[in-house]
Formats: C-alpha cells, sequence, structure tokens
C-alpha cells in the first residue's frame, strides 16, 4: 500500500494539468477562428458556399462607383455586358462555380446574408421570402481596371493600384484573365486563372534595392564608388544592366542609375543579418492574413555565400515578391514608412443600410519617417532624371523604381519589365506597380504602362 | 443541502428545457411538424429524469454533479445524432439504456467488491485477447482494422481493452514499488500499444500511452521517470512514424491540410470550415452541413456541434469535460485506499485525454487521431464503455459517502 497523502497531492497536481490542456483547447479554438475563421469560411472547399446560392438570393457586387460589376437573376448569376471589363475585374471578382477565389467568395457571408442580424433573417422569414444577401460594394474602379487591361495589351502581367494611406485598391487587374460568366465552359489561356497580382511570385529586380538602400540608410552606410559596370563578388560577375559604366557614385545617384555593382558591394558591406532583417520588416517570409485579400508569401533567403547576397541585395537570387506586396512597400515609402493593409470590401448594404464600411489599418511600420522621407527623395529622383523617367506625369510629382528581373526559360535569359511608384500628392494618394512578363527592361516597358494609368487617374 | 438540491434539480430543469427545445426544432426543421421528433424528445427527457431519480433514491451518495454533465453531453449527442441520423439516434438510445444497468452493475461491483485487484492476470490476458481479436477476425472501418462483427452488430473491442487496462494499471501501481516488478506492466503496456498501432488504431494507443503516463505519476511521484517514460514515448512516436507511413501521413495532413486537401486533408479541412461556418453564435440547429464532413456522427460530432451551436457553446462543451473531470479527481482524492484512488483517477484521466485528443484533432491543435468524444459520439461500445467508467466513478464516490456515514454514526453524540 502507498502513501495516501502524497498520492492525493500528485492527483492535486495532474489534475492542475490537465485544467492546463483543457484551456489551450479552449483558447486555440478561440483563437483560430476568431483570426483564420473568415478565410476558412471562403475558400472555394467549402461546399456551404454553392449550397446556398440555391435557397437566397445571392447579393450584387458593386465597384467604387456604384457601377453593378455582379448580380442575380434567380439562380442565375450576371455579370456586366461588356466583355472587357469582365475580365479586367475578374480575379478580383471570382466566379461563383468554384473555380477561383475572389469577392465572390471571400464576401460570401455578406452576398449569401450569412453576415446578417438575427433580425434580418427573422423579417426575411416572416415576408415569406428566401432571404436576401447583402450587396457589397468593392474599393475597385472598373473604369480604370478596364483601362490598364487594355493597356496590358494581352501581354501576360499584372496591374495594381493601392490607394497607400487607406490600403485600398483601386485598381487589380490581370492578363491573362477569364470570363467569369462562362468560366466553367470556355478553353481557358494557359495560367489565366491565376490571379498574378497576389499569387504571382516574381523576381523583384531592381526594384528591391528600395529594401537595400532602406537598410543601407537604416545603418548609416553610403559611401563613394567608381562603377565600371561589372565586379567581381566571391568569383561571380556581378554586371549592371547592360553592362554600361555609371562612373562615380554614391548611394543616391546609384539608386537612380540603378546601378547593380553598386548594390551588390553594399549589400555585402550590408551583411546577411541586416539585410535579411530590413527584408522581413518589408514582410518578406511572412504568411499574410489580410481580412480581405489571400496574400502568397514573398520569399527572401540567403545561402552564407557572399555572391548569393550580392544577387540578392538587387532582387535576383532567390528573392520572389508579388505585384500587390511590392506596392505595399512602395505604399509605405510613400505613406511615411507605415506599410497599410490592403483593402477590398468598401461598404456591406443590406436592405439600403450601409455596415462594414472600410477602416483604413496600418499593417505594420516599416520605416521610420525619416528614411521614408530619404527613400522618397531617391525615389523622386529616378523619376525625374534616372531610369524611369517615362513614368513622369503632368501636373503632379511621380516618385518611383524601375526593375528588370532576369529569369531563364529553357535557357534563354528573359526579363520581366517592372516599375513600382507612386504620386507625391495629398489629392491622388496613389502607389502603383506593374508587371510585364518577359517584356524586358522595366524603363521600357512597365514605367510608360505605369504612365498612363497614373496620368488617367490624375489627368482624366 | 436545501441550496444544493435547489441547484441540481435547477441543472436538471435546464437540461429537460434543452432536450425539449432541440427536439421540438428539429420536428419543425423539414418544413412540416414531424411528429416523431418531439416524441423522442419528450421520451429522452422523460428518460433523463427517471435515470437521475432512480440512481439517486438507489445510491444516496453519487455524485450527482458527475451525473448530469454525463447526461448533459449524450443528450447533446442526442440531439446532433438526431438531427443527422434518426434511426441512428433510436438506435443509440437503446443501448444507453441499455448502459444504464452496465452502470449500476458496476456501481454494485465496485461498492461491495473487495478483490477486484486480485484477478489481474485475467484482465491482462483479456485484455490482450479483445486487442488482438480484430486484427484475425476484424474487419477494417475509417482505416483502422479495430471492429468485429457479431451477429450483424459492429462491436469495437478495443473500448473494452480500455477498462481493463486501467484495472491492471491500478494493481501494478497499488501494489508494486521497484522497477523489476513493474516490467510485466510496462511489457503488457508496450505490447497493448504495439498491437493498437498495428491496427491503425493511433487514438486509442496515444490514449494508452497518455494514461500510462499520468496514472505512473500520480501514483510513484516520480518525476525523472515520468520524464524518461514520456521520452521514450515521444521516441516511439518517431519511430512509428518512420516506420508506418499511415502515421508519417497523419503528421503531415495535420502541418497543412489544405495543401493536400484531395490527399487525406478532406476531413481536417471540412471540419475547420464547419466550425468557421458557425462562427461564434452557429449557424442554428438544422441549419448546418454536416453532411459533408466524414464521421460527422462519431469523431467529428464536435464539428458539427460547433457548426450549427457555435463556438461559445463548443467551448461550453469543453468545460463541461472539465467539470467531469474535477468532480471525478476529487472522488479520487477523497477515496480511502490507494487502490480506489488509482481506479477512479485511471478513469477520469482516461475520459480526459480522450477528449482531450479528438477535440484536439478537430481544431488543428494537435494531428488527428479517431477517437471517439465520450458520452456524445455516436457508436455503441462506445457509450457503454464511457457509462461503464462513470459507474466506476460513482461507485468510488458511493463508498465513499458510505464509509463517511458509518464513521458519523460511530461519533454519533459527540458532536453536535
Amino acid at each position: 500500500m502507498r502513501d495516501v497523502g502524497k498520492f492525493r497531492n500528485n492527483m492535486r497536481i495532474i489534475l492542475g494539468f490537465l485544467i492546463t490542456l483543457f484551456s489551450v483547447l479552449v483558447v486555440f479554438l478561440g483563437y483560430s477562428i476568431l483570426t483564420y475563421g473568415e478565410s476558412w469560411f471562403a475558400t472555394p472547399y467549402n461546399p456551404r458556399l454553392q449550397q446556398t446560392i440555391s435557397s437566397v438570393d445571392m447579393g450584387a457586387v458593386y465597384d467604387v462607383n456604384g457601377q453593378k460589376l455582379a448580380w442575380s437573376v434567380g439562380d442565375e448569376r450576371n455579370y456586366d455586358d461588356e466583355k472587357r471589363l469582365r475580365l479586367s475585374t475578374a480575379h478580383v471578382l471570382g466566379d461563383v462555380t468554384g473555380m477561383t477565389i475572389g469577392a465572390q467568395t471571400r464576401f460570401g457571408k455578406y452576398l449569401y446574408g450569412k453576415a446578417q442580424s438575427i433580425g434580418d433573417r427573422v423579417e426575411a422569414v416572416i415576408q415569406g421570402s428566401t432571404g436576401k444577401g447583402s450587396d457589397v460594394y468593392l474599393t475597385i474602379d472598373s473604369e480604370l481596371s478596364e483601362y490598364a487591361y487594355k493597356l496590358l495589351d494581352e501581354r501576360n502581367g499584372a496591374v495594381v493600384v493601392m490607394n497607400y494611406k487607406t490600403g485600398e485598391l483601386l485598381i487589380h487587374t490581370n492578363y491573362p484573365s477569364f470570363d467569369p460568366v462562362s468560366v466553367a465552359e470556355d478553353e481557358l489561356i494557359d495560367t489565366a486563372l491565376v490571379d498574378r497580382v497576389t499569387m504571382g511570385r516574381y523576381p523583384p529586380g531592381s526594384t528591391m534595392k528600395i529594401i537595400t538602400a532602406a537598410a543601407a540608410i537604416d545603418a548609416g552606410i553610403d559611401f563613394e564608388y567608381e562603377c565600371t559596370g561589372e565586379t567581381l563578388v566571391d568569383n561571380v560577375l556581378i554586371r549592371c544592366a547592360g553592362g554600361s559604366a555609371h562612373g562615380e557614385e554614391d548611394l543616391a545617384k546609384a539608386f537612380t542609375s540603378s546601378c547593380n555593382t553598386y548594390f551588390a558591394l553594399l549589400s555585402v558591406k550590408l551583411g546577411e543579418e541586416r539585410l535579411l532583417e530590413a527584408a522581413k520588416k518589408f514582410g518578406f517570409n511572412e504568411e499574410f492574413n489580410f481580412s480581405d485579400i489571400t496574400l502568397y508569401k514573398s520569399n527572401f533567403e540567403l545561402s552564407g555565400k557572399e555572391s548569393d547576397l550580392a544577387w540578392a541585395g538587387v532582387g535576383q537570387y532567390k528573392d520572389l515578391v508579388t505585384p500587390l506586396h511590392m506596392t505595399m512597400i512602395t505604399s509605405a515609402v510613400a505613406n511615411r514608412g507605415l506599410m497599410p493593409e490592403p483593402k477590398l470590401l468598401k461598404a456591406v448594404s443590406t436592405n439600403g443600410s450601409m455596415s462594414h464600411q472600410a477602416v483604413p489599418t496600418v499593417y505594420r511600420e516599416v520605416l521610420s519617417a525619416n528614411t521614408a522621407e530619404i527613400l522618397a527623395g531617391m525615389m523622386e529622383r529616378v523619376v525625374r532624371m534616372g531610369t524611369a523617367t517615362s513614368a513622369a506625369v503632368e501636373n503632379v510629382i511621380v516618385c518611383g523604381k524601375t526593375g528588370t528581373a532576369e529569369y531563364t526559360v529553357d535557357g534563354e535569359i528573359k526579363n520581366h519589365s517592372w516599375f513600382t511608384g507612386y504620386i507625391a500628392d495629398e489629392e491622388y494618394p496613389y502607389a502603383i506597380s506593374v508587371i510585364v512578363e518577359g517584356a524586358g527592361y522595366g524603363s521600357k516597358y512597365a514605367s510608360p504602362l505605369a504612365q498612363k494609368v497614373l496620368n488617367k487617374i490624375v489627368n482624366g | 443541502m436545501t441550496i444544493k438540491k435547489f441547484s441540481t434539480y435547477f441543472i436538471m430543469t435546464l437540461l429537460q428545457m434543452f432536450i425539449i427545445t432541440a427536439f421540438g426544432l428539429l420536428s419543425l426543421r423539414e418544413g412540416f411538424f414531424d411528429v416523431r421528433a418531439i416524441v423522442w424528445g419528450f421520451v429522452l427527457a422523460l428518460y433523463i429524469l427517471l435515470q437521475y431519480n432512480m440512481l439517486r433514491s438507489a445510491f444516496r451518495f453519487m455524485d450527482q454533479f458527475v451525473l448530469l454533465t454525463a447526461q448533459f453531453l449524450f443528450s447533446l449527442g442526442m440531439v446532433m445524432l438526431y438531427r443527422m441520423d434518426p434511426d441512428a439516434a433510436i438506435k443509440q438510445f437503446a443501448i444507453y439504456i441499455l448502459s444504464t444497468f452496465i452502470m449500476i452493475a458496476a456501481i454494485l461491483v465496485i461498492r461491495k467488491a473487495k478483490q477486484l485487484e486480485k484477478y489481474y492476470i485475467f484482465y491482462m490476458v483479456f485484455a490482450l485477447i479483445l486487442l488482438i481479436a480484430p486484427a484475425l477476425i476484424g474487419r477494417t472501418i475509417g482505416g483502422a482494422k479495430n471492429w468485429i462483427s457479431i451477429g450483424g452488430i459492429s462491436i469495437q473491442p478495443s473500448e473494452f481493452a480500455k477498462v481493463l487496462y486501467i484495472l491492471v494499471s491500478a494493481f501494478y501501481l497499488n501494489n508494486k514499488t521497484t522497477i523489476r516488478e513493474f516490467i510485466p506492466y510496462v511489457l503488457f503496456t508496450g505490447l497493448c500499444v504495439l498491437i493498437l498501432v498495428f491496427e491503425k488504431d493511433l487514438g486509442a494507443a496515444l490514449l494508452i500511452c497518455g494514461t500510462f503516463i499520468i496514472m505512473f505519476l500520480a501514483a510513484t511521484g516520480r518525476i525523472f521517470l515520468t520524464g524518461l517514460g514520456c521520452m521514450g514515448i515521444g521516441l516511439g512516436a518517431v519511430l512509428c512514424a518512420k516506420l508506418f507511413p499511415h502515421v508519417q501521413n497523419r503528421v503531415n495532413v495535420w502541418r497543412d491540410p489544405w495543401s493536400v486537401y484531395y490527399e487525406g486533408g478532406y476531413q481536417i479541412v471540412q471540419g475547420l470550415m464547419a466550425l468557421a461556418s458557425g462562427g461564434l453564435f452557429g449557424t442554428g440547429l438544422g441549419l448546418g452541413m454536416p453532411s459533408y464532413i466524414p464521421a460527422s456522427t462519431t469523431d467529428y460530432i464536435f464539428a458539427v456541434i460547433g457548426e450549427e451551436f457555435g463556438i461559445i457553446v463548443a467551448i461550453f462543451v469543453i468545460l463541461f469535460y472539465v467539470l467531469l473531470i474535477v468532480r471525478g479527481i476529487l472522488i479520487a482524492i477523497n477515496a480511502r485506499n490507494t487502490f480506489d484512488a488509482l481506479l477512479v483517477f485511471g478513469c477520469c484521466s482516461m475520459l480526459a485525454l480522450q477528449s482531450f485528443i479528438i477535440i484536439g484533432g478537430v481544431i488543428k491543435l494537435i494531428p488527428l487521431t479517431g477517437i471517439t468524444l465520450p458520452f456524445v459520439s455516436s457508436g455503441g461500445t462506445s457509450i457503454m464503455n464511457s457509462m461503464l467508467m462513470l459507474g466506476i466513478i460513482e461507485g468510488i464516490a458511493v463508498k465513499n459517502g458510505e464509509i463517511d456515514e458509518e464513521k458519523l454514526d460511530l461519533m454519533e453524540g459527540v458532536i453536535v
């Protein structure tokens, strides 16, 4: 026989342990539902969404100007008559057949009336109706989206415009796209279902220099150097675009001319730790969990080799970024260091009364206001006298950065054409990112395209 | 005393109201008035009341909160089951009535028997036979080969092996002290676990391991050896994952069920979506879509409760298990001899671990291993086993009460 007293004590302690286990259950359950509940609910895997369509009159989707983009008549889902408008907003809207995840899935709980108060639902039952979902207003401007889509001119790529103060997405368009009316039957262009803005992970090329420069400014590193068009790092040759020699330069000048060799040496000077820290601060390697939009993870990794560090600092090696994330990075520079969370939902309207108004949310402070200001100055110079002069817009100041991101297809070297920038104007607080796949130099394709879009926004 | 009486009757009234309201809702869900549902609701409510009053008058000292908690959990299970599959619910109800007798038998045996532990060899052999039987004559349900079919009724013998395991554990931990004496017990445990892993009944294997560790720690208080045991089990788990693809698969699915949706992630994803669809307050009884969740009436019933009643009620269900365990372990602490204490403690820990393993699996806190939610899940053997354990817990409670009373009788006149 054992000692009963000691024994009771042991049991009390284990009881405490068991209670702790169950507390973990409760906390974990509450936490995961409150954090991930909405994104778990709004996946195409969820058969509850499709099932609801037949029992509830699904609400309509409007753009920011009140233009109707999608609406239901009985069981049928209707879209705008203009095909190009449908294509230009297809990835934002998504379809209702479960092939893509867009606003119609994401905001399904409003559209199917699941988020309505019990009073509203009871009222619907009393009135004998099948129940009507709420209408959803997006932050998207469909007219501008269509314009940007047209400018892509059947070249694979994406255009995204975001209000850098509020995070509201104005343009979110991709080529190739699909027609939500007939997506289930159409023979689709390869990758047409991919929402490049949020899922397209591209090497950032020189647009990455924004982050490298930010790290250098914070570390107080700025050196003089003479660029000869190429340099050796750890016995690996780093070349400037087109092999052009930029001559005598400092950080600001190297940024303006987008000098690879300068930034390669700068990255080595910064070292792995500081560059990785800067990239992480800007949201690389991070699982984003936004309420309105699913954004794929951007990638930044280092190997311990100096040459890889040098390439990573100029946006090559294993760097990958989505156009929307790039827009968020630029927005942080424009918004005095505060990175906004992207927003897509403007408001929800139930029987004429508005709810769920978009609230601007700062995702994170990624830069000090001072560093942001220095970077802004550098980006302003890029458009005024550097590689992105083709992005200048009349009546406003545009700041930006071009990128030419190398990738290989079947041994052949090709270049993605990048531009990211913003309008430095209180009245037009918009940041833009443009990528044209395999087009060539950023300054030749992406920045003129961005110029046209921004010009349309500002000057009509 | 008056307060206690009032409060238990108050809880009973709430329980009755819950059953009647829930079945009332179920009778309306088809769009017309379904008399059958409301009749079954009244039958269930009446039986719960009858069972409560009968047990309370037969055994004055039984713990009423433990009984009420179990009754509530069972009623909740019945509501969910009737909502999904009325025929299965009625079958479950019949087995519950039978289980009440098993429970009463357990109380009577536990209260009177003094030599229960003497037959430990018999328990060990019987437990092993029960565990091995399905491998020889069993059939596979839900990926696990742990069922045998007798006369058209499927039973899961490993359920009964659980109670036998607790009996064996209580005997060894009570009577043996040296490590050498523990060797047969440890070997027995290892053998049980190995058989279960081979039969792909990972939930039960995990449950036996957990119960072993907890009971050992309670009985000996030897932290170093317990730690060693935990490490051994952890090592065994890693080895299992390396050796058996089905174990490794479970872990991969748990890490990211969304990426392997079509290769095994389906159940977890559907469960999470069901919980997410319910939100805080639930879709309402009968308005969820449990038909998309595999094993919605058995292992995954917690997800269905979450979907239709909401997260807040789901959290209350977890708290009800805590209540059951706290009351149960208090009975163990109050027990007059160490064997009784270990027996009750073993039952409570097993019920606790079982509910933790399956709820944790459903909400993706730990890798999913199929196991029933005690008292709630559909499943004849499961409910019988849960009621058997309840009987053991209540039996010791009754014994404790009676010993107290005897002592009080002896002291009569001393205390005013």
